[in-house]
């Protein structure tokens, strides 16, 4: 991607479209590769909603619920393409980058009103920037991007439709981020810092018993009716600033319903019954459901490789309590054998009804900018090459019941610690079991809840885990999971500092570590895209090499969607500037 | 009697006052925080977490998290602040009151209506034919938990191609405005939790009620009475059923706290708009406060339940005195 030659463009592309007309509407052109034609306005859209909100601003709270509905009501400064991933303008028209990629300066989009029929402009954008996203007091809150090498990026307002931002040192994935929703100060003030309230007072705003038409937004619904614990009901905005190829106003459609329904099962009889028009489901659902379309049931069962989502993967604690097995763990030589033993085809087939493919290190496979092959050094599901090389590192002593024997004379036994609630962890955990049982490695199941995996995991208190963190379109924005010594590099915590923002201990970094260390530290700021590419493609052979997780799968993205509906294009959940929902109409 | 109810209501106030130390500390020994979900967001960065645990408040002490919990309530009738939702928690679960109140008021009717008539049939009947098969059916409904009567009737539904598989309403009715069609939506709609939910009871009371009228029915009062001479209807309705309904009076005022955790997994099923599934996240994600407003709302009801059993009990039996 070469940033500041693209944005050099698109400003011209947008100077022009400037000059020949006052108010800018999007065109949402180019999307035939995923199906999209023209549409008709009307209709009705009902979707599932897994809970209640916790409120009905966004910032307040991290409640995906609450982002699902959000994400129709609100919307960035830049968007992404939906078929390439590729960053567009949204509510920013243009943007340029100065040499150097430290100032980010966005012209944004002209015409463009709140639902309420206010004009949206810079100030809009400055007050959503200071009081919610770069306020560590807003809980949803993203104040960590904002301050680079313990400097603080500055906003300050050019004119009434330009807002610049100074980097203390280039940020190549800066303006990926700016995908944060943009609020209305007109409703908002009195939340504002600069009114004399305090910081987390923000978190208050727009709670569930708000009056609709105080939540106000430049996105393509805005909110109707929230009856609590059943439905939330949005209407079209009428102001929205996107058009159809040919120049319709977009959203097509009337309405957009969400039902809450709480249970998976619940949402599918719901879907099967029609009162639901779309339905993201699992692998497992998948044979049912695409059955019964075959059988002739009015809806389509739709497939689609992923860019975002979770590919599971199984990590060993290299500061594991007993330090025989820490030893273990932290020697490449035994995680590379234990690959050996798990049975990535079966999984992929039983687990997900073939319904995943294999996973990239670190990067999904559907991530062209930035995906290297590793597939090769998955290796194969051997369990005699995995036996050997259990014996090569000197664990071939086994008891009498045939589980291996550490050094110090233990028997090697494991616990595994994986989420019980969840459709995928328990089957793949019991696979591991017993794959490994069979190369003489001893797991015991450890059962928790999934929504405690990562607390456990960061608690130390565990010795393997299954666990999954999803992917993203720049490694930069995964930086804490995959750079030794960030904050989710869990399996290692040795180089983790002992206070927040301090650099991580390098000299408790293996000789890989400390080079993916400095290969993330380079990346994220090296301005040229042919670099960074590099750089990345470095880190994944080292990461498929060195094993620091060993990744399982890459599920598919699997959605159903009645057929009374056109344009439909999967939509995983809250992804911030990812939203195919405008262009749905009903046939 | 007036004195006694008041007695008993003041003793109530160190009851719920022990119960409320009790919960508290059980949900404390919950591992984990309200704040831990927080943690797997690459947005949250320390600096958050500690400005969220101040917010919150669990930067404090535990005991004086629990003290200022009381004292907001005592003072200022403030239940505390639900954690997730931002808002004070009275209005959150006055805004899930409503369905709820009216889903168990109604389960509790229809359980009453169909139990009653057919313990005292039973009873009667003891040893026929058809006695044995509703007694036995009775048995299988006790047996049958009931999120899988729901789930059985859900699967039924759609079978037959219906569309009213969860939820109270269809979902176009949910913020209409009341019409005749509303409730007619509603009806077709109710039927399954009243199945599900109510069934269950059924079959305890009638059994219940059984028992009770087969107890007083060979007493010597229900003899003296048939020897007089009295009508056989008017010796069972006018004396034995009126005494073998006590026991299901008590049983009446234990069935308040249900209101709350009674139906956790049917309501989550059959997506019922209610306090349970509420209740149940609250632990989950130890909203702390929110979790120990409903124990206690529980706690009240099982209470106040048997201070009211006992009036009625009062009421009803003239042999119950309390003066």
């Amino acid at each position: 991607m070469h940033v500041s030659r693209a944005a050099r463009f698109l400003t011209l592309v947008s100077l022009s479209l400037l000059g020949a007309a006052h108010a800018a509407p999007k065109k949402m052109t180019g999307l035939g590769a995923l199906g999209v034609t023209a549409g008709k306005s009307g209709g009705t859209y009902t979707l599932p909603l897994g809970d209640s909100p916790q409120s009905l601003f966004y910032y307040g709270v991290i409640d995906n619920n609450l982002g699902l509905i959000s994400q129709q009501m609100f919307d960035g400064l830049v968007e992404f393409n939906l078929a390439t991933y590729k960053i567009e303008p949204a509510l920013a028209e243009s943007w340029t980058i100065s040499e150097g990629g430290k100032v980010y300066t966005f012209k944004l989009r002209q015409g463009v009103k709140w639902s309420d029929g206010q004009a949206f402009d810079a100030d809009d954008v400055i007050f959503t920037y200071k009081n919610m996203i770069m306020n560590p007091e807003a809980r949803a809150g993203d104040p960590g991007n904002f301050k680079l090498g313990g400097e603080a990026v500055t906003i300050a307002k050019v004119d009434a439709m330009t807002v610049r931002f100074t980097l203390p040192r280039p940020a190549p994935a800066f303006l990926l981020q700016q995908r944060y929703f943009i609020m209305p100060q007109h409703k908002l003030a009195k939340y504002g810092q600069e009114n004399g309230a305090k910081p987390a007072d923000i978190n208050g705003a727009w709670p569930t018993n708000v009056a609709e038409g105080e939540v106000v937004g430049t996105g393509p619904f805005k909110l109707a009716n929230y009856t609590a614990g059943q439905k939330v009901t949005l209407t079209r905005n009428p102001n929205y600033w996107k058009v159809d190829a040919a120049g319709t106003k977009l959203p097509y459609l009337d309405k957009l319903e969400f039902l809450i329904i709480r249970d998976p099962q619940a949402q599918v009889a719901q879907f099967l019954a029609g009162n639901l028009d779309q339905l993201n489901i699992s692998g497992a659902q998948f044979p049912d459901l695409k059955q019964k379309e075959v059988a002739g049931a009015p809806f389509k069962v739709v497939r689609s490789t992923a860019l975002f989502g979770s590919p599971p993967f199984v990590a060993y604690n290299f500061d594991a309590k007993n330090p025989a097995l820490a030893k273990v763990f932290s020697d490449v030589r035994f995680r590379r054998a234990m690959q050996l033993a798990v049975n990535r085809e079966r999984i992929i087939d039983s687990v997900y009804n073939g319904l995943a493919s294999l996973p990239g290190h670190g990067v999904a496979p559907a991530n062209k900018a930035f995906y290297v092959n590793t597939t090769r050094q998955l290796g194969e599901f051997d369990l005699a090459a995995a036996g050997r090389a259990l014996d090569a590192m000197g664990l071939n002593r086994k008891n009498a019941a045939g589980i291996r024997l550490l050094p110090n004379g233990q028997p090697l036994e494991i616990d595994l610690t994986y989420g019980t609630d969840s459709a995928v962890y328990p089957p793949i955990a019991t696979i591991l079991q017993s794959d490994f049982a069979k190369v003489g490695v001893k797991v015991n199941l450890k059962g928790i809840l999934s929504s405690r995996l990562l607390a456990t995991g960061q608690s130390g208190d565990w010795e393997m885990i299954l666990h999954a963190f999803g992917d993203q379109p720049d490694p930069e924005l995964r930086r804490p999971i995959w750079q030794p010594g960030g904050s989710l590099y869990y399996w290692h915590r040795a180089p983790q500092p002992a206070k927040d923002g301090d650099p991580a201990n390098t000299a408790k970094m293996a000789p890989w570590e400390k080079e993916i260390y400095d290969i993330f530290n380079k990346a994220a700021v090296e301005p040229s895209a042919s670099a960074r590419k590099a750089l990345y493609t470095r880190w994944q052979l080292l990461f498929a090499q060195n094993l620091p997780v060993t990744p399982i799968a890459k599920p598919e993205n699997i959605g159903a969607v009645s057929n009374k509906y056109g344009n439909y294009v999967y939509n995983l959940g809250v992804i911030p500037g990812y939203n195919p929902v405008p262009l749905i109409y009903q046939k | 009697m007036l004195t006694y109810a008041l007695r008993r209501l003041l003793g109530m106030v160190p009851t719920l006052l022990l119960i409320s130390v009790v919960c508290f500390a059980v949900i404390q020994l919950q591992p984990g925080s309200f704040l831990d979900q927080f943690r797997e967001d690459p947005r949250v960065t320390p600096e958050s977490l500690q400005a969220m645990t101040r917010q919150l408040g669990l930067d404090q002490p535990l005991w004086a998290q629990y003290l200022n919990w009381v004292r907001g309530i005592v003072t200022e009738g403030d239940f505390g602040y639900s954690f997730a939702n931002g808002r004070p928690v009275g209005s959150l679960i006055w805004e899930r009151l409503g369905w709820t109140v009216f889903l168990a008021v109604l389960t509790l009717l229809v359980s009453w209506v169909i139990a009653v008539p057919l313990g005292i049939y039973t009873a009667i009947h003891h040893h026929r034919k058809r006695a044995t098969v509703l007694n036995f059916l009775g048995y299988i409904s006790l047996a049958t938990p009931d999120f899988l009567v729901a789930l059985l009737l859900i699967a039924l539904v759609l079978n037959l191609g219906g569309t009213n598989v969860g939820g109270l309403f269809s979902p176009q009715y949910i913020d209409a405005p009341w019409s005749g069609a509303k409730v007619l939506d509603l009806l077709s709609h109710l039927w399954i939790p009243m199945i599900a939910i109510g069934l269950e009871g059924v079959a305890g009371l009638m059994r219940q009620m059984r028992a009770s009228l087969l107890d007083v029915l060979h007493q010597d009062y229900v003899r003296t009475a048939h020897a007089k001479g009295l009508a056989a209807r008017r010796v069972l309705w006018g004396h034995a059923a009126r005494n073998a309904v006590n026991p299901l009076i008590s049983l009446a005022g234990l069935s308040l706290p249900g209101l709350i955790s009674g139906t956790i997994i049917a309501s989550i099923v059959l997506n019922l708009p209610t306090i349970g599934p509420f209740l149940y996240d609250a632990l989950l994600n130890k909203d702390q406060f929110v979790a120990m407003t409903l124990l206690m709302f529980s706690a009240l009801l099982l209470l106040l339940g048997n201070l009211l059993a006992d009036l009625a009990l009062a009421w009803a039996d003239p042999r119950v005195r309390f003066d």
